[in-house]
């Protein structure tokens, strides 16, 4: 908030990756099985003799898929930098945490018993249950790693993990008994994948995403939560409040994207980390620059996933876990030195 | 006049009793001093007058008010305590750290006011630490880092600043620097300071009303006149003092000592202690 330095820090950071974010968009939106022109996409965006063939390439596939990962990077990456914020962990991402395979699970589950019922409207509903499910595994997740009034960085990470199995597990074995149509997209929220999206989904996901502006005006109390919880106290922080509300919109955006691609983990622990070597230590400028670089990640694997075997499709989640797994093993070590 | 009163507190750690039916009445404008061997609540007791612990059973009054009551926002604009040993990231720049003691204060939470500013400037120059305004807290050494955290108080404005063993870790110079600035915001700002030290000389020469715990009782309150005799040290510390009086200011100086315990052979019990601290 005073610093001199990191404010152009900030702009500088914008300035790289904002053109960066444009670029990857304008590949992904271009290449592919189809080739499109940029005149093609102008032309098409600005209905000038519109061909219905690039119209089905760019408004059915190309961009409605964008826009989501987009907004799943987006979201990932800025619930990311919150819970490693209140956690004070950097090892701490809501899909280590198991947020995502709790979310996945109620989806899964909703999908299973109410898919029938609600229809065209069970789209709409999946985000409501993702949160259910995302709360769920964080309740349970503090509790197994509260010890002494704080959370244990140690059984953060291993009930963590074993949420992360134990609803996964859960979400396969529902996946097992669907019937094969609901099967194929049931797996989906296993491994993580933007392929089946369209404008309904986007249109689901979008009211979630207004929890970035309470987050985003409670930055600073993330600044300040990298004190101990008696200097918090001192300070005159509510903390079980601030974190509650914190921790809760962060979930509700992680579930909503999740409800449409699926677990798709790591983006939460990259974008903080890659943010703070590049802006410091300022929330306020930390999580504009994680949702970037997390719209930057998944756009960019989905090009790379949806490409690199044409025309078999390998799920975005894997190749962010190409990635990610090591940049997490090399934060490990790092934590351990 | 009392500005913070412990009414019978009750605390308990893990099970364990720290404290019971304890009571403590900090006088307006003094420096109150708490000391006593390790292990006998008096960290424990600070923490309680400053809401980080709230007590089993009992009251605390802040100017009157039942602390409970009071909102913490409220709390943090009339009371800090700054604990034992603070942590912050080593990267986190000297005045960023400071300016999060105007926490309390802030409506608009994006920008700082000028008060909010003119706040960090004074708390900067009254503990000396204008040069390093821009240094990352890792490169400080232990005695500046300190006075950082101690600034970072100060920012808050407040009447009571409670200090959790201020001047532990730090070396002879940085010590007396340390309290030297707390005189001074007791004798020039009205502060009214409750510390922990464990330096009964410092205690004596800073203090107004020096507070003698052992297993969770007070033993005896007083001036340091009072408190820095061979009967009462013996009573908390279970020493034998040789005390005499400091030509330079006057306050009593403990310049020697012995373990009363050892004398009178009790040294399994002193064992026993040894055991449980």
């Amino acid at each position: 908030m005073l610093s001199k330095s990191t404010g152009p820090r900030y702009v500088k950071s914008l300035l790289i990756l904002i053109p960066l974010f444009v670029t990857i968009f304008y590949i992904s939106l271009t290449n592919g099985t189809f080739d499109l022109t940029i005149n093609d996409v102008i032309h098409t965006l600005l209905r000038i003799n519109p061909v219905p063939a690039h119209d089905l390439v760019l408004f059915d596939y190309r961009l409605p898929r964008i826009v989501v990962a987009s907004l799943v990077g987006l979201g990932l990456g800025i619930a990311g930098a919150v819970i490693q914020g209140i956690t004070k962990n950097g090892l701490a991402d809501p899909g280590i945490l198991g947020i995502n395979a709790g979310a996945g699970a109620a989806i899964v589950l909703f999908l299973f018993f109410f898919h029938e019922q609600f229809g065209s409207f069970s789209v709409l509903m999946q985000p409501l249950f993702g949160l259910i499910g995302g709360l769920v595994a964080a309740v349970i997740i503090y509790l197994l790693a509260w010890k002494n009034g704080r959370i244990d960085t140690q059984r953060l990470i291993l009930t963590g993990i074993a949420i992360s199995s134990g609803f996964g597990a859960l979400a396969m074995y529902l996946s097992l008994k669907m019937k094969a149509s609901d099967f194929e997209m049931a797996t989906v929220w296993t491994t993580g994948s933007v392929y089946n999206a369209n404008w309904q989904s986007i249109l689901a996901m979008l009211p979630w995403f207004l929890l970035i502006i309470p987050i985003y005006r409670k930055s600073y109390l993330l600044d300040l939560f990298q004190l101990e919880e008696s200097s918090l106290k001192s300070l005159g922080v509510s903390i079980e409040k601030e974190k509650a509300i914190l921790l809760l919109s962060s979930i509700g955006l992680v579930s909503a994207c999740v409800s449409v691609s699926g677990g798709i983990g790591f983006i939460g622990l990259m974008g903080p980390h890659i943010a703070k070597q590049l802006v410091g230590l300022q929330h306020r400028y930390i999580m504009p620059i994680c949702g970037v670089i997390g719209m930057i990640l998944v756009v960019a694997s989905d090009f790379i996933a949806k490409n690199l075997f044409s025309p078999a499709e390998i799920s975005v989640g894997i190749i962010i876990s190409i990635i990610g797994v090591p940049y997490f093993l090399y934060l490990l070590l790092k934590a351990r030195s | 006049m009392s500005i913070l009163r412990v009414e019978n507190a009750e605390a308990r750690y893990e099970g364990h009793i720290i404290f019971e039916n304890l009571c403590l009445d900090v006088i307006k404008g003094k420096i109150t001093t708490i000391i006593g061997p390790n292990g006998c609540g008096k960290s424990t007791l600070l923490k309680t007058m400053g809401r980080i612990l709230k007590p089993k059973v009992g009251k605390v009054y802040l100017q009157e008010q039942d602390i409970n009551t009071l909102p913490t926002q409220e709390i943090a604009k009339r009371l800090t305590l700054l604990p034992q040993n603070p942590v912050a990231p080593g990267e986190l720049e000297v005045e960023e750290l400071i300016s999060y003691g105007r926490y309390p204060h802030r409506k608009n939470i994006s920008k700082l006011t000028t008060e909010d500013k003119e706040k960090i400037e004074w708390a900067l120059e009254i503990t000396h630490i204008l040069p390093y305004r821009n240094r990352p807290l890792g490169s400080l050494s232990g005695g500046q880092r300190q006075k950082v955290w101690l600034a970072m108080a100060l920012a808050q404005d407040t009447t009571v600043l409670l200090l959790d063993e201020p001047t532990t870790y730090l070396d002879l110079a940085h010590q007396l620097d340390v309290l030297q600035i707390v005189e001074n915001l007791n004798q020039h700002h009205q502060c009214t300071v409750v510390m922990v030290l464990h330096d009964i000389n410092h205690a004596a020469r800073f203090s107004h009303e020096i507070v003698g715990m052992r297993d969770g009782n007070i033993i005896a309150t007083g001036s340091p006149d009072e408190m820095i005799t061979v009967d009462i040290l013996k009573q908390i510390f279970h020493i034998d003092a040789r005390i005499m009086v400091d030509p330079f200011n006057g306050s009593p100086v403990c310049f020697g000592y012995e373990s009363a315990l050892a004398e009178e052979g009790l040294e399994l019990l002193t064992k026993k202690e040894n055991v449980a601290t």
